[in-house]
């Protein structure tokens, strides 16, 4: 299902894809002509899951002067005209590699609801799953590393969408702590290889008599797990996640808590061609109490991390090829709730942001309105967000793929990618 | 698929109209209803365009249809557009769903042939109660009267229920059902070599009487409630754990244990069903959203925001019903001290302000009663429409009047909200209180519900096995709600004793009643299955974790409930007073780790040695003593006395003896656990990293390891080689190999120094262990 695109291919895709969503052609269309020249720039995706709903006033929308800041002030970036909360001051330093979307909307106000369209583009509904984006990208592009997984989800929730209603092997494969590597994948103690050879061997010949007889999807994704779980083991690849082989340095400067040592794990996938990885933050975004000291407590962590994945990716190099993008199930309410001080949910307006992998850079997209209550300029959704990121992979946003009931699907349901942040 | 559907369209669409023309309510109403109601209903306070579509008068008014021509009928029309045109109905913006192709056909047909309404004149909002009539309260009866229906439901359509299974396949069903486990070998053998005609309904109650059976479902109860242990902040949250525990050990009614959960009172330590509104605090909306999907199988979330876009369930109607429980003081706030939470609060501020206390006394006694501030009450505030409100901007701000969602009203003052609420709920009359405990107690079982998704339920009538449906709610109120009885007759059933169904069920397509549908384990099942290969007596191991002398112990938290203005002060500063201390012994043990690498540094290790005693002794006499006596400490783990599992380490326990949240890396939480952060959000799909936690894994280790049970039970059984290959199947796949296989066995095996080893690693590999048949 691997679709390798030369750049011609890649033009033809962009000139269909504009024909048929658009109504327009590409040659008559200078944005679009533009962006068909940089689409498909990316190679991997580092995507940033901040959990809970991350406040957007107090971070990468700020309204400087008005009360609903509680004090709380904007700073300078890197990028003139683009200010950001006092909390980020690394980050800051950074802006000159990102492109922050300030019109995002949404209507799902329920975590589970607007996580759940965060990663698929679609809204939950009781009788299909949809595939996350990392699913998607797998199936449409497959990976450039055949052994190590395409898809890769560090310190994610249980209710994660994963491969949705795709095949399972499309399903992300879950690191739980990025500083202890791939769990269990040292063989146990007195065992050699031959060992786990006949043994696995022997395990496949007891699963394929039941495979035989039971037809249901789950039973054999188990058997073709397990084979591609030996395979695993044995490969030299594996080192790939050992990030103890980072010097001291670096692991401290990504911090030393999960989501930073995740983010030090996903820059080496990147660097081993892994197309996909998400990162989620272990701190827990969702403000509804004490929304001041929350944030003071929170925001440091996630400044340092965001900052050194970004300078460390562009001072290797892999940035132009790499995509990096910040999500979050919604923003938070303008107004501090009384009672709690803290902010509720807000999915009328919020930021989201991406850098690298050909997007624009020092720029903020679409405006939220002078409380950010609402959106004032340019709505982008989730969906048209995510359309922006697969077309940035050089994703067909046009192909429908099937779910074994026949319903038909495309990526990021039927968004419409931003041209505007591609550079 | 697609193909076959096209030509059932268009057979469909040739075929004589008349004959096949739509039912209204049983066909084209539910397509109105998901998809046009939210809109063009008398539920809207200003329906769009004016458009009633719930009413047959509203639809001829709106001159939508012209009966026997689809395509000049705008009701159709409209709806079959193109979803990017602006003009599409529903409009997706606001969550809608378009119509499917099989509705939008519905549409045309029903159209073509007339459009008839049949006896329908308007659709009624509130729905129906639930009328009372007679069901079988005996668990036999019962059985045999859902069998009865399911062989009806087979006649009808020429299908057929699957074959008996046999004893094997029902023990291990059975066990991992209701124990939430494998068998152990001892309690196969003593299955298995029952001669008895009715030794399954025999097993059958004695499982249902068990231990076991009391921790599976608590896991099922606690994903519901989405109880966290130790993760209510301040709060001892597991005697809300205990308090669930204690209701399934006592059999408490379920409709009891849903009314005392919504009208609880007091502090988690005198009433542990309060943490019923302690987990939710701060979160008065959701608390709702979450009780209505538990105990009535409705979601009605979306409405917090906004009107349902996918049913005539309004803004309005939610905060009606959150109306009934936001006046509960955990709902709202992160409160202060007041009188209402902490009784002698007015006094003990008197105090201070007389004794002018400077700020560290205050913040000292902030943090002694800091527990305290969560006594759950009802206080008189009442939920007010948000500022925000579009649909009627003169109600922005005014208070909100309970009332309930459908079925009967519940009138409700402010003194009584609660008791009124909870009254309505678990009435029998409540048209979907009993339905849903009983679908979703047979989709533990059967692993499919009646209903699909199981928080489906709303005013429309079920449109699959109905009559089946009705019987078991009946006989729940009739049974007066005891759990076990019902369960007990479905696994009585010849249904639930029939061969799995083996294919991968599809969304959307009804449960066809052929036989329980094959599914992966839950987290739980497999770490439980695991542990009855390690553990002696499994369901009998409890937590090893204490309280006793440490913050969290209830004994403290009610003596100091109960203290007077003056004790409480008192006890602030002795407690800042132990801080103090503790502030200097924890720099002490810097000094005391410096003298020591000083000592090492000099080469003297007998001068180490030395002080590692003297310091030890120093700690023990200064320190530990203390804690205790100030109950300033965290819990502790006990110690193991019981011979049995001496050896084991105390997480060796049953998953429902286990505090949540977990992290990460166990290995419950890697094959799916929920983080019950969310109502069921468990996982159950396969991934790489379950392949590698049974290959080479902590479990897998304990399992082979000698002193397992399961190692120590073959030594026990004295069998040959060739028998004891026999008992590992037994034990762990709960059924004999077959000839051929054990031929297999042999030949893959050869040249291995232990057969018997890779065996057993491969039966804990197959995917068999993993699925319920």
């Amino acid at each position: 299902m691997k679709s390798q695109f030369t750049d011609l291919g890649r033009r033809q895709f962009m000139e269909r894809f504009a024909s048929l969503c658009l109504g327009v052609r590409i040659a008559a269309n200078p944005a679009l002509a533009q962006a068909a020249a940089s689409g498909g720039k990316a190679k991997s995706v580092i995507c940033l899951y901040m959990r809970g709903g991350i406040s957007h006033i107090d971070t990468f929308d700020p309204k400087p002067g008005k009360p609903e800041m509680a004090g709380v002030k904007a700073i300078k970036t890197s990028a003139d005209d683009v200010q950001i909360s006092e909390w980020f001051p690394r980050f800051a330093k950074q802006m000159h590699h990102v492109t922050l979307v300030r019109s995002m909307t949404s209507t799902q106000g329920i975590h589970e609801l607007g996580a759940y369209s965060a990663h698929t583009s679609y809204f939950m509904t009781p009788t299909i799953k949809h595939p996350a984006m990392g699913s998607w990208a797998l199936k449409l592009l497959g990976s450039k590393n055949k052994v190590l997984p395409g898809n890769v989800l560090i310190n994610g929730s249980p209710q994660h969408p994963g491969c949705g209603y795709m095949e399972s092997h499309l399903a992300p494969l879950p690191i739980v702590d990025p500083a202890a590597g791939l769990q269990n994948s040292a063989m146990m103690n007195g065992f050699s290889v031959s060992d786990a050879d006949r043994r696995t061997a022997l395990a496949q010949a007891m699963g394929a008599r039941f495979v035989d007889h039971t037809p249901h999807r789950d039973v054999g994704a188990y058997l073709k797990i397990q084979k591609e779980a030996a395979a695993l083991m044995k490969s030299e690849d594996l080192k790939v996640f050992d990030i103890s082989q980072e010097n001291e340095k670096t692991r401290e400067a990504y911090g030393k808590h999960t989501f930073g040592q995740g983010c030090l794990l996903a820059r080496r996938l990147v660097e081993a061609g892994v197309r996909f990885i998400e990162v989620e933050d272990d701190q827990n975004w969702d403000t509804h109490n004490d929304q001041i000291e929350s944030m003071e407590n929170m925001t440091p962590s996630a400044d340092q991390t965001m900052a050194t994945l970004l300078d460390d990716l562009h001072q290797r190099g892999l940035l132009q090829n790499t995509l990096v993008m910040m999500i979050t199930e919604f923003g938070r309410t303008p107004r501090i709730n009384e009672a709690t001080a803290g902010r509720g949910h807000h999915p009328g307006v919020f930021t989201w942001w991406l850098a690298g992998g050909g997007m624009k850079g020092g720029y903020a997209h679409g405006l939220s309105d002078e409380i950010g209550e609402r959106v004032a300029e340019k709505p982008v959704t989730m969906p048209d967000f995510n359309a922006t990121v697969a077309m940035a992979l050089g994703m067909d946003l046009a192909h429908v793929e099937h779910s074994p009931s026949g319903r038909p699907f495309t990526v990021a349901d039927k968004g419409k990618p931003v041209m505007e942040l591609f550079a | 698929m697609m193909r076959s559907l096209l030509i059932f369209l268009l057979a469909a669409k040739t075929a004589g109209a008349a004959q096949d023309a739509p039912d209204f309510e049983k066909e084209v109403l539910p397509v109105l209803y998901h998809h046009c109601f939210s809109c063009h209903s008398e539920k809207q306070s200003k329906p769009k365009g004016g458009l009633l579509l719930d009413s047959v008068t509203g639809i001829q008014a709106g001159d939508v249809l012209v009966p026997g021509k689809p395509e000049a009928s705008e009701l159709l029309t409209r709806a079959t557009l193109p979803i990017n045109d602006e003009d599409v109905m529903p409009p997706l913006k606001g969550g809608a769903q378009p119509l499917s192709e099989a509705d939008r056909e519905v549409l045309r047909r029903w159209i073509a042939s007339g459009a008839s309404f049949g006896k329908w004149q308007k659709f009624d909002h509130r729905g129906p109660v639930m009328e009372i009539s007679k069901a079988p309260t005996v668990v036999s009866e019962l059985a045999v009267k859902i069998d009865g229906l399911v062989e009806e439901h087979h006649q009808k359509r020429g299908t057929h229920l699957n074959a008996p299974v046999s004893d094997e396949v029902f023990l291990r069903r059975v066990y991992l059902d209701v124990m939430g486990r494998i068998p152990s070998l001892e309690e196969s053998r003593r299955f298995l070599d029952n001669k008895a005609g009715d030794k399954r309904s025999r097993l059958i109650d004695e499982l249902i009487n068990s231990q076991g059976y009391e921790s599976h479902l608590f896991n099922w109860k606690a994903d519901q409630l989405r109880l966290l242990t130790q993760g209510l902040p301040g709060q001892p949250g597991w005697l809300y754990d205990e308090w669930v525990k204690e209701a399934i050990h006592t059999s408490m009614p379920y409709d009891e244990y849903v009314r005392r959960l919504i009208t609880a009172n007091g502090y988690l330590w005198e009433n542990g069903a309060v943490g019923f509104y302690v987990r939710d605090m701060g979160m008065p909306l959701d608390h709702m959203s979450n009780l209505t999907r538990v105990f009535l199988g409705t979601r009605i979330e979306c409405a917090q925001c906004h009107d349902h876009p996918l049913q005539p369930v309004t803004q309005k109607d939610f905060y009606q019903m959150a109306a009934f429980t936001f006046g509960v003081t955990n709902m709202c706030s992160s409160a202060g001290f007041s009188e209402k939470n902490v009784k002698q609060w007015p006094e003990v501020k008197a105090k201070l302000d007389s004794m002018k206390a400077d700020t560290a006394l205050r913040q000292g006694v902030s943090r002694t009663i800091a527990t305290l501030k969560r006594l759950t009450t009802d206080t008189g505030k009442s939920i007010t429409f948000p500022e925000t409100y579009e649909y009627d901007k003169t109600l922005r701000k005014k208070p909100v009047e309970a009332r309930t969602l459908f079925g009967d009203e519940a009138p409700a003052t402010e003194g009584d909200r609660r008791e009124a609420f909870a009254a309505w709920l678990t009435s029998p009359r409540n048209p979907r209180f009993a339905v849903n405990i009983a679908n979703r107690l047979w989709k533990r079982v059967m692993g499919v519900g009646l209903i699909e998704p199981v928080d489906s339920l709303s005013v429309l009538p079920a449109k699959e096995h109905a009559a089946l449906m009705d019987i078991l709610a009946q006989a729940m109120i009739q049974m007066k709600f005891d759990e076990r009885s019902f369960t007990a007759a479905l696994l009585n059933t010849r249904l639930y004793q029939s061969a799995a169904v083996r294919e991968t069920p599809q969304p959307g397509v009804a449960f066809d009643l052929r036989g329980p549908q094959l599914r992966r384990l839950s987290a739980e099942q497999i770490w439980d299955s695991c542990l009855t290969l390690i553990v002696q007596d499994l369901d009998e191991r409890k937590s090893l974790r204490r309280t006793d002398g440490s913050e969290i112990d209830p004994e403290r938290l009610r003596k100091l409930s109960r203290m007077c203005a003056g004790e409480i002060i008192e006890r602030a500063k002795d407690e800042m007073e132990y801080r103090k201390r503790n502030r200097e012994f924890q720099l002490r043990l810097v000094e005391q780790s410096k003298e020591r690498q000083a000592a090492r540094d000099a080469g003297d290790e007998a001068k180490v040695k030395q002080l590692q005693s003297e310091h030890a002794r120093e700690n023990a006499e200064f320190f530990s003593p203390r804690l205790k006596a100030m109950q300033m400490g965290h819990g502790y783990v006990a110690k193991e006395t019981d011979p049995r599992w001496k050896h084991l380490t105390f997480g060796m326990v049953r998953a429902s003896e286990i505090p949540l949240p977990l992290a990460l890396g166990h290995f419950l939480r890697q094959f799916g656990q929920s983080d019950r952060r969310e109502i069921d959000a468990f996982n159950r799909d396969p991934n790489t990293t379950h392949s590698l936690a049974l290959m080479n894994g902590e479990l897998t280790g304990e399992i082979l390891a000698k002193d397992s049970w399961l190692q120590r039970s073959l030594a026990a059984s004295k069998a040959n080689a060739q028998e004891r290959v026999r008992l590992l199947y037994q034990a762990v796949l709960v059924r004999e190999p077959a000839d051929d296989e054990v031929a297999e066995l042999a030949k893959l095996t050869q040249g291995s120094a232990d057969p018997e080893r890779d065996i057993l690693w491969a039966l804990l590999n197959s995917p068999e262990f993993l699925f319920l048949q």
